[in-house]
């Protein structure tokens, strides 16, 4: 045999290989899809059972329906001398245009699998109760009008963590045992309390015993018209909560990264580029980083995703105009659409990322792929 | 990369640090409070305050403020300076009231009451329940210490209530006596609770055994249900010990209100998952005639649900309560001995046990004055927008906290009713009366004047000067008035064609507008029209007409309310305005039936892009229509509305027809379509919304997401700036009761008896009231009346009376000796009520003195 026709021999083989890898990678993939697509859908549906307690929302939503028809007709001086009877049936004939308005003379099973349908298509339909700030109706508007809100504090304070947390962990983690890293160590414990707790302690000292810093909200009212000064507004209103949030989760992060990579750093190849005596930049790069890579980007996705969920308290302590509350509010209203338009928007979500770091794990890791494609 | 990461976290803490630091060029007024300083320049001010119209502030700033924890903070900070929500955690109002740059306002409102199940006496599941007996519901007003629930369990932020009617509003000022009368009957008497229950418990035949009640061997139990959202909490706690300690087994469900309401509200009472319940009811107004409480709280009538149709009253109080609330009495007096009556048996059903009537407090800057009003508090004050202002300066800047904003999209058709978006729209609006803070009472403010007439035997009383009533034997309604409106040919049908046999109302009401009422203008600068008073009346026709593009089955309800009693109206003249109303609605206070008959002008010119949003289905002016139809609901404020209407307003402009142009034509000026919606137009491009008034304020801007709302002062309001000021505060009572403390009750008028004390001799005892208002005595012609009620040792009723005025505040009670005598010996309670015509709050004192036989010394 020549060496030419060996090497014809080979591309076949190999075209083959290719081929077999990228049927595994497609089976992969519609496996993994169709796996998500269920366990959103299931999801979904869960919280709307939930969210309805099995349809029992209904009975008291009657009841609240009929407690604030009757105290609306009592408070009208309309309807000071009705007698009790035709009140009554006045009442009764209100309520009955607010039951046909909610349908809730539909059985609850109609009504659950009609959301769910909608809110598998990603038609989030119009709220119950609430409005959106504007005063739309339409789940989407209500949702998206508060989403830059929330994307840019939780998003300035989780991205300033992650990245503060990462590099600082790299650092500590090859100075391990330093005053620094055990300083660390010690604080980590910190993060127990929450971000709104550290939030109310900023408050008092920056914004009312040292009136530096504004106390809530998210611009200075009435907001400025000019946009430098509107952005330099906002950027005031942010430091109190995006504090909160770092004080609240960085030292905990940074020992959990600094743990991370003192395990990668122990590794048997690492020790080897150490005793060749590789730089200490390129060891970091590319036999700690590299390997390190896919868990992190995993947890920066679904940081990432993690924003759109919000923080109902924080956002509460420092009266900022987020998601979280918003999620808060429709709970309170039982407004199902809200909740389930918030609710399948993160189910999407979370399951695109999911997928993404699915492919991408396959594509990185062969062994992900053919294991995929044996199961 | 290390390096890149240390330069922008380093950049980013500079710039942070940079900005935080950086001096605010327009930022947040921070008008920090000082008590040191109130009221400076006075004298500058009072002729600033002569010379200045309208509003009090050049600028007032709502934001969306949540957590009551930190109003104190913000007040101190200088960063609000005002909250109109109710507060009513004791933590909270001492830490306001300790600090000397804040003060409060307080307002009544909600009243906390037992709710008990009288289903039984045997329930669905075979247990027996006590509160079927009256007498055991009875008792239970002796064995609560309304005084420990009001002072101990709230804080101090409560007044103690035993009667079906608030301590706050007219009806009890009206009848103090009788209330003092029946407090003291059921004032906290624990042996006498004990008593009762045992009396009522043997006639259902329980048995008490081990000092535990029983029956057919069972222990009786009661579900108590404890609302956890606030001090109610400790009001079930307490209760549950007192039922505990008198024999009974108590199981706490602590629920919240949706909770207890799948309860209490809707399941059958007879089923028995509940005895009690800790309820709450809130009144954001003052109610001047509360006659129908009685049928709503204790009867049948009050509501469909199980509950109600469990209460079984007495048929005596049954046919009182069925009369007080049909209005069904010849004239006061009897209406006056009817309620009398009426709460008398009221305590004797006890379907309800009245606890408190909690305090609200509004929290406000040392230097900020405002009419609060005594129900709603300060978001409850029509007149809150012609009262703010700081003390010691006139105009500025002015924040004010609301726990939310923008609640619902605001069009004045079908709009917000969210209380607090309510509160911002009153100070852009201008309606023809204001209720009084302090008493509920109407005071004219667009008009100059009124007519009632009412037929013969109607009980109709009137309290205010600037209207008069008179009495006819038929009111006859005239041929051409208006009586309905023909929405198929757009045209208003009159009398003598809808009913040309003749028609007649109750009631005629003849209102005088303000002579220059069309020289006012709207906020856009377009000067008042009568289209704007026939508009509205048009849409409300309009909306309850299915003939109509604009009808709304939610609007039903109401017009059909409004058409039992309405009889028709006509325009007598448009220079001034006169309109007449004719209705067969009665209220006792003639007041009341002009804030309810006198048409209210709104911007026809903005109605109408409404109307043609509505007709051409892009939107619509209720919530229920918007639904159904699946378009925005109508907001002239803000959201998607806004893009809709600019494009009606831009085909109005064009010349496009406009809907009932025949009906509004004779109300036109000449030119005045163009003139409208050329003023709107440069109105939205200035300011971006659509929200036009008339009142002090105009809408300045709407931040739905930031969560503000600016309001500005309306240069174009002519009326002074003090109009309203002299009802910034509540001119509540202060009393000082003094006589003596021991008195000499001998049988022989004239030579036994003394005054220990008193100053006029041993005939008589003499006890001195003194009544003042903020340090000044309170004037005679402000004062109702002042009775007494004169309680001997045994707390038997021994006399009751008026007190004679003195002059100056001062007023005098003689009780002469032979009263005196028929006290005989022991410790006797002297009571005061006093009545104000300033505000509906009574005010009370009493006097404890001791009684001795004539011929014993008496200590001086």
């Amino acid at each position: 045999m020549t060496p030419e026709s060996s090497t014809e021999s080979r591309l076949p083989s190999l075209r083959r290989a290719r081929l077999r890898d990228l049927r595994h990678l497609l089976l992969f993939a519609v496996r993994r899809l169709v796996a998500l697509l269920v366990t959103v859908l299931v999801g979904v549906y869960l919280t709307i059972v939930v969210a309805n307690m099995g349809g029992q929302v209904d009975e008291l939503r009657l009841v609240q329906i009929r407690s604030e028809v009757v105290e609306t007709v009592r408070a009208d001086p309309a309807f000071f001398d009705m007698p009790g009877e035709e009140r009554n049936a006045l009442v009764e004939r209100q309520v009955a245009l607010e039951v046909e308005r909610l349908r809730l003379d539909q059985p609850f099973v109609v009504r659950s699998l009609d959301y769910l349908q909608r809110a598998m298509s990603l038609d989030l339909g119009r709220a119950e109760q609430m409005h959106s700030d504007r005063g739309s109706r339409e789940v989407r508007d209500i949702i998206t009008e508060r989403l830059p809100a929330t994307l840019l504090l939780f998003g300035t304070a989780n991205l300033l963590v992650f990245f503060t947390a990462v590099f600082a962990a790299l650092r500590l983690s090859r100075h391990y045992g330093s005053a620094l890293d055990r300083t660390v160590i010690a604080l980590a414990p910190s993060s127990a309390a929450p971000g709104w707790f550290y939030g109310i302690f900023l408050i008092l000292l920056l914004a009312f015993l040292f009136p530096l810093l504004p106390a809530g909200g998210m611009v200075t009212a009435p907001p400025p018209e000019n946009r430098l000064e509107y952005a330099a507004s906002l950027i005031r209103h942010m430091l109190l909560p995006v504090a909160a949030m770092f004080f609240s989760s960085i030292f905990v992060s940074i020992y959990s990264w600094r743990t991370f990579f003192l395990i990668h750093s122990s590794e048997d190849y690492v020790e080897m580029a150490r005793a060749k005596g590789l730089p200490s930049h390129r060891i970091e790069r590319r036999y700690i980083l590299r390997p390190a890579l896919a868990p992190i980007i995993t947890s920066f996705l679904l940081m990432l995703i993690g924003l759109w969920s919000g923080a109902i308290i924080l956002e509460q302590v420092f009266n900022w105009p987020g998601l979280g509350s918003l999620l808060f509010q429709a709970i309170g209203h039982r407004d199902t659409p809200v909740i389930i338009g918030g609710v399948v928007i993160f189910a999407y979500l979370l399951a695109a990322t999911v997928f993404v770091l699915d492919i991408l794990y396959a594509l990185l890791d062969p062994r992900v792929r053919i294991q995929g494609g044996r199961r | 990369m290390r390096g890149v990461g240390l330069g922008i976290s380093a950049l980013l803490l500079i710039a942070a640090v940079t900005v935080a630091l950086w001096p605010l060029k327009d930022g947040p007024a921070r008008e920090r409070a000082s008590r040191e300083s109130p009221r400076l320049n006075a004298e500058l001010d009072r002729g600033a305050l002569a010379r200045r119209s309208g509003a009090l502030l050049d600028e007032i700033v709502f934001l969306r403020e949540t957590d009551l924890g930190r109003v104190t903070g913000l007040i101190e900070s200088g960063s609000h300076q005002l909250f109109s929500q109710g507060i009513s955690s004791p933590t909270v109002v001492n830490r306001l009231r300790d600090s000397v740059y804040a003060d409060v306002d307080l307002a009544f409102g909600t009243s906390s009451e037992l709710t008990l199940n009288p289903a039984g006496p045997e329930l669905g599941d075979g247990s027996l329940n006590p509160f079927a007996s009256p007498k055991i519901r009875e008792a239970l007003n002796w064995l609560i210490d309304r005084r420990h629930v009001a002072e101990e369990l709230y804080g101090g932020l409560a007044v103690p209530r035993t009667l079906p009617l608030s301590t706050a509003f007219p009806d009890y000022a009206r009848l103090a006596e009788v209330a003092r009368e029946l407090e003291l009957h059921y004032a906290h008497d624990p042996e006498r609770a004990r008593a009762a229950i045992d009396a009522g418990m043997d006639e259902l035949g329980a048995r008490r055994e081990g000092g535990r009640w029983t029956w057919r061997g069972e222990p009786v139990r009661l579900r108590l249900l404890i609302r956890t959202e606030d001090e109610r909490r400790r009001v079930g706690d307490y209760l549950a010990n007192l039922l505990q300690d008198e024999g009974f087994e108590v199981e706490r469900r602590y629920r919240t209100a949706e909770e207890a309401s799948r309860l209490w509200i809707a399941t059958d009472p007879a089923a028995g998952h509940w005895h009690l319940y800790t309820g709450a009811w809130i009144s954001i107004v003052i109610q001047r005639d509360q006659a129908d409480n009685f049928s709503f709280y204790y009867t049948p009538r009050g509501r469909a649900e199980p509950l109600w149709q469990a209460y079984r009253p007495a048929p005596e109080f049954d046919a009182l309560a069925d009369r007080l609330s049909r209005r069904d009495y010849r004239d006061w007096e009897e209406r006056q001995a009817m309620m009398a009556e009426a709460l008398a048996l009221a305590l004797a059903d006890s379907s309800r046990v009245w606890l408190v009537d909690q305090l609200n407090a509004s929290a406000r800057a040392a230097n900020v004055e405002v009419a609060a009003d005594l129900a709603g508090g300060v978001s409850g004050s029509a007149l809150w927008p012609y009262t703010l202002r700081y003390t010691d300066r006139l105009g500025g800047r002015m924040v004010v906290g609301l726990p939310g904003l923008l609640g619902e999209p605001w069009n004045p058709v079908a709009g917000s009713n969210w209380a607090f978006d309510r509160m911002i729209i009153r100070a852009t609006q201008d309606p023809v009366v204001l209720p009084d803070p302090y008493t509920g009472l109407y005071h004219p403010q667009r008009i100059t004047r009124a007519e009632v007439a009412v037929e013969q035997g109607v009980p109709v009383e009137h309290t205010l000067e600037w209207l008069e009533v008179t009495r006819e034997g038929s009111i006859a309604v005239p041929d051409e008035a208006w009586v309905d409106w023909d929405a198929l040919h757009g045209r208003f049908i009159t009398a003598e064609e809808a009913h040309p046999e003749g028609l007649s109302a109750r009631t005629r009401v003849r209102v005088h507008y303000d002579a220059d009422l069309f020289e006012r203008p709207w906020h856009d600068g377009s000067p008042l029209s009568p289209a704007d008073i026939v508009l509205p009346w048009i849409l409300d026709f309009e909306r309850a007409s299915e003939a109509s593009p604009l009808f709304d089955p939610a609007h039903l309800a109401t017009f059909e309310a409004f058409r039992r009693h309405f009889r028709g109206w006509r325009i007598l003249s448009t220079d001034p305005l006169v309109i007449e109303i004719y209705s067969d609605q009665i209220f006792p206070d003639a007041e009341s039936i002009v804030a309810a008959r006198a048409p209210s002008p709104l911007p026809w010119h903005v109605l109408m892009l409404g109307i043609l949003g509505e007709r051409r289905g892009e939107l619509a002016f209720s919530s229920n229509k918007a639904d159904r139809q699946r378009v925005d609901w109508l907001s002239l404020v803000a959201g998607p509305s806004l893009p809709a209407l600019a494009r009606l307003l831009e085909l109005a402009r064009g010349g496009h027809d406009l809907p009932y142009e025949a009906a509004l034509g004779e109300w036109l000026v000449p030119g005045e379509r163009e003139r409208r919606f050329e003023s709107l137009a440069a109105w939205h491009e200035a300011f971006g919304h659509f929200w036009v008034g008339s009142g002090p304020y105009r809408l300045h801007s709407v931040h739905p997401v930031e969560g503000s709302v600016v309001l500005r002062r309306f240069e174009g309001y002519r009326d002074p700036a003090d109009r309203w000021l002299g009802l910034s505060t509540a001119p509540i009572p202060e009393l000082v009761l003094d006589g003596p403390l021991v008195v000499a009750a001998g049988d022989d008028p004239g030579a036994g008896a003394l005054a220990a004390g008193g100053a006029e001799g041993r005939e008589a005892a003499v006890f001195r009231l003194s009544v003042t208002v903020e340090g000044e005595p309170y004037p005679e012609e402000a004062i109702h009346e002042v009775n007494y009620l004169l309680f001997d040792g045994q707390g038997s009723l021994a006399q009751r009376g008026e007190a004679s005025s003195l002059g100056d505040g001062e007023w005098r009670v003689l009780l002469d000796a032979e009263t005196l005598a028929a006290l005989g010996s022991g410790a006797n309670s002297l009571e005061l009520a006093v009545t104000s015509r300033w505000v509906a709050l009574p005010a009370f004192a009493s006097h404890v003195f001791a009684t001795v036989p004539g011929d014993e010394e008496v200590p001086r």
